[in-house]
């Protein structure tokens, strides 16, 4: 039964060249001889072959169980993952007035170093207007990439398969908010088997915090809408604490616990005003969420609402199959929020502090590695990326701060933990505009040897009037059995 | 069903890595073992409409040219795409061996023993033959179940019903760029109700034979047919 060197999408995949195979189950559990030598320290044959090997960005396709959320490990677990080198970074940027075309695109920057065009950008496909864009996602076959815009409300849908240097426009969504019922804001695009979730942030009927999630099929067609649970319309959740205000923002899933689970943020009204004027009004800054929403992810119901104040935002959720908590960080209490599983009940609590939260440092962003050990937090407001030790969850230790840029919003890193990708920008209307002598709109690489970040790139999204970079997402040739163009060598 | 898996987990270990000295530790996927949790209660949630389950031209193992929609639409179906060959535990073998849990549970349920059908598609037509998978299918059919083991005539029809279902493969090559047999894909698995529309798809995490019974029985319930 079965042939040699098979492998097909949720097994420790294994390819011609072995390097590091991840299984289904969130444990890498083959360690390959290869050994990781500094390529500078390696004579001509060797470096043929180091260079071969990492043509050969190796691909686990992971669209089975959680495998590893670094921006590969902040994926879903039902999506395939790279476990090599990327050849590409999509970043989905917003258009800024006076910059380019001003309209919303998507940059493609090709990050192999093996690559002639290392560093560049490589593409640019722009969607004929503004729509504030925001965040992206990729499908579960991890063919296609949704982006969406919170203004608007449109979702642009990019081909990143048929040639993954250059993404194309597949679709267009404008009816989000038609076909949901009332939603706005389309937010994370979520890889669930053969299908996307949408949270939104808002909605049409007074544009403030309450929303709901919006399930479309990968092809683009609308599927149901899951309206966050709120004071009266709690449809059967446990409301456990003070609030329960129906808002949303992102959401993860923990498939081997049944367990969805979603965030809260602020609505239209707040997304779209002017940072200053907002934080003046006591009116405004009363309407950001207060809670995380534990959820039955086969039924797509509301089981739990938990109080996390503060605007929990970004959660990402631990690999180890024994490993039942997610994080997150709360923008205005700058906290980070562990909520997790214990006597067969979910429950939240503080774990550290992100700075000084009374100079209002804004997390946003953040990225926890493949080994549950380490979480990345940015902060906007100083351009700080943080480091915690959170190898105990229920501990979590600032080790390491590194100043990035004037402002920095997303991280992506890498399977490995080795590279780090930076963005700068957050919402229109509460980017800063002027410079105190930092990079203010840049897409940055870093590598990382587990104790301090070496800077190995930036590009100036101004500069090359790209507009304000958002959101990454990876791409890879060998995730479609392709040829890197000019090596000649096949990557899958 | 112990048996069962350590003789999945064998065969898997034994194919996957015959390069390597030592046998190397895979995890088995939910699939093979008990829930780790309760699901929902049967007819407490809904199953909306994914969609409508595409047609195609498929070959049974009589060798006889069906079309697939004349499988579908007179019983509840679960449509797999597999291939033979397929040596990965948390692959292939899982869907089939899912599916044959779900045959057993449905033999024994009056509820459904008369609605369900169960399909199971290759997408290696060069190795499939109907012969192949005759053998195949001895491995895990029950004599009296209604259970298709199809391949396709040709790459054409096989293509179009893989674009259809939106089941992505790769056929795995080597450093020269020769097949090496192996077909790298996506898991998925579809519960297709009697109107020919998806009710659900299934990866590796929700690929288990009480989540796909407790969700057939929620659609039959809704549907009227429950005895």
């Amino acid at each position: 039964m079965g042939k040699p060197n098979s492998a097909s999408a949720c097994e420790p995949r294994e390819n011609a060249i072995n390097m590091i195979a991840v299984n289904c189950f969130g444990k890498q559990v083959i360690e390959r001889t290869n050994k990781i030598i500094p390529y500078g320290s390696l004579g001509e044959p060797e470096r043929r072959i180091a260079k071969m090997k990492r043509l050969i960005a190796f691909v686990v396709a992971v669209i089975c169980w959680p495998a590893a959320l670094a921006d590969e490990t902040c994926m879903s677990p039902y999506m395939a993952k790279i476990v090599g080198q990327e050849d590409f970074v999509y970043v989905w940027t917003m258009g800024a007035k006076g910059l380019g075309d001003e309209q919303d695109k998507l940059v493609t920057i090709s990050v192999n170093p093996d690559a002639d065009d290392y560093g560049e950008v490589i593409n640019s496909i722009s969607v004929g207007g503004r729509n504030e864009a925001h965040h992206s996602g990729l499908t579960d076959d991890r063919r296609y990439l949704w982006a969406s815009g919170l203004d608007t409300s449109k979702i642009f849908i990019f081909d990143i398969h048929s040639d993954p240097a250059k993404p194309t426009l597949h679709k267009t969504i404008d009816d989000f908010v038609k076909k949901s019922g009332g939603v706005v804001g389309p937010h994370t695009s979520y890889a669930l088997p053969g299908r996307m979730m949408l949270t939104g942030l808002s909605n049409n009927k007074d544009h403030g915090g309450a929303t709901g999630m919006v399930e479309y099929t990968n092809s683009g067609d609308y599927i149901a809408t899951y309206w966050m649970p709120k004071d009266g319309a709690l449809a059967g959740a446990e409301k456990s604490g003070e609030y329960a205000g129906g808002y949303g923002y992102d959401v993860r899933a923990l498939p081997r616990r049944n367990v969805m689970v979603t965030s809260s943020f602020t609505g239209w009204n707040n997304y779209m005003m002017n940072l200053g004027a907002m934080m003046a009004s006591p009116e405004a800054m009363a309407q950001f969420g207060n809670t995380v929403t534990i959820w039955d992810l086969h039924a797509r119901t509301p089981r739990k609402i938990l109080d996390v104040p503060g605007a929990p935002l970004e959660i990402r959720c631990a690999w180890g199959a024994n490993n039942n908590y997610c994080f997150t960080t709360t923008a205005l209490t700058s906290k980070i929020w562990l909520i997790y599983e214990e006597d067969n009940d979910w429950h939240a609590k503080p774990i550290a502090d992100i700075g000084d939260a009374s100079k209002i440092p804004l997390p946003v962003d953040i990225s926890i590695t493949a080994d549950d050990g380490l979480l990345w937090v940015n902060t906007w407001n100083d351009g700080m990326a943080r480091l915690f030790d959170i190898s105990d969850p229920h501990n979590a230790k600032e080790i390491y701060t590194e100043s990035i840029g004037e402002q920095v919003n997303m991280v992506s890193q890498s399977w490995d933990g080795r590279r780090i990708y930076f963005t700068s920008s957050l919402l229109a209307n509460w980017d800063k505009t002027q410079s105190t002598g930092k990079d203010l709109q840049y897409f940055k690489i870093y590598d990382f040897d587990g104790k301090q970040l070496a800077h190995e790139l930036t590009i100036d999204f101004i500069a090359l009037k790209l507009g304000h970079p958002h959101q990454m997402r990876f791409g890879a040739y060998s995730l479609y059995g392709m040829k890197a163009p000019g090596n000649g060598l096949a990557l899958n | 069903m112990r048996i069962g898996i350590l003789a999945l987990l064998w065969a898997g270990l034994a194919t996957a890595a015959p390069h390597h000295s030592q046998p190397e530790k895979v995890i088995l996927a939910p699939g093979y073992a008990e829930l780790t949790f309760t699901p929902p209660v049967v007819g407490s949630y809904s199953l909306p409409v994914l969609g409508d389950a595409a047609d195609g031209e498929v070959v049974n193992e009589a060798s006889e040219s069906v079309r697939l929609h004349q499988l579908l639409g007179d019983k509840f179906v679960l449509f797999s795409f597999i291939y033979t060959n397929c040596s990965d535990v948390n692959g292939c073998p899982l869907a089939s061996y899912v599916l044959s849990k779900v045959q057993d549970a449905v033999r024994g349920d009056d509820r459904l023993s008369d609605y369900v059908r169960l399909i199971s598609l290759s997408f290696d037509r060069s190795n499939d033959t109907p012969e192949v998978l005759a053998r195949y299918a001895g491995n895990f059919r029950k004599e009296d179940f209604d259970w298709q083991f199809l391949t396709t005539s040709s790459d054409t029809h096989l293509n179009s019903i893989l674009r259809d279902y939106d089941q992505f493969i790769i056929e795995d090559v080597n450093e020269s760029g020769k097949k090496v047999g192996s077909i790298s894909h996506i898991l998925r698995v579809y519960l297709i109700d009697q109107h020919r529309r998806i009710r659900n798809i299934y990866s590796v995490s929700f690929l288990h034979p009480d989540i796909i019974i407790n969700d057939i029985l929620t659609i039959v319930k809704a549907s009227g047919r429950q005895k």
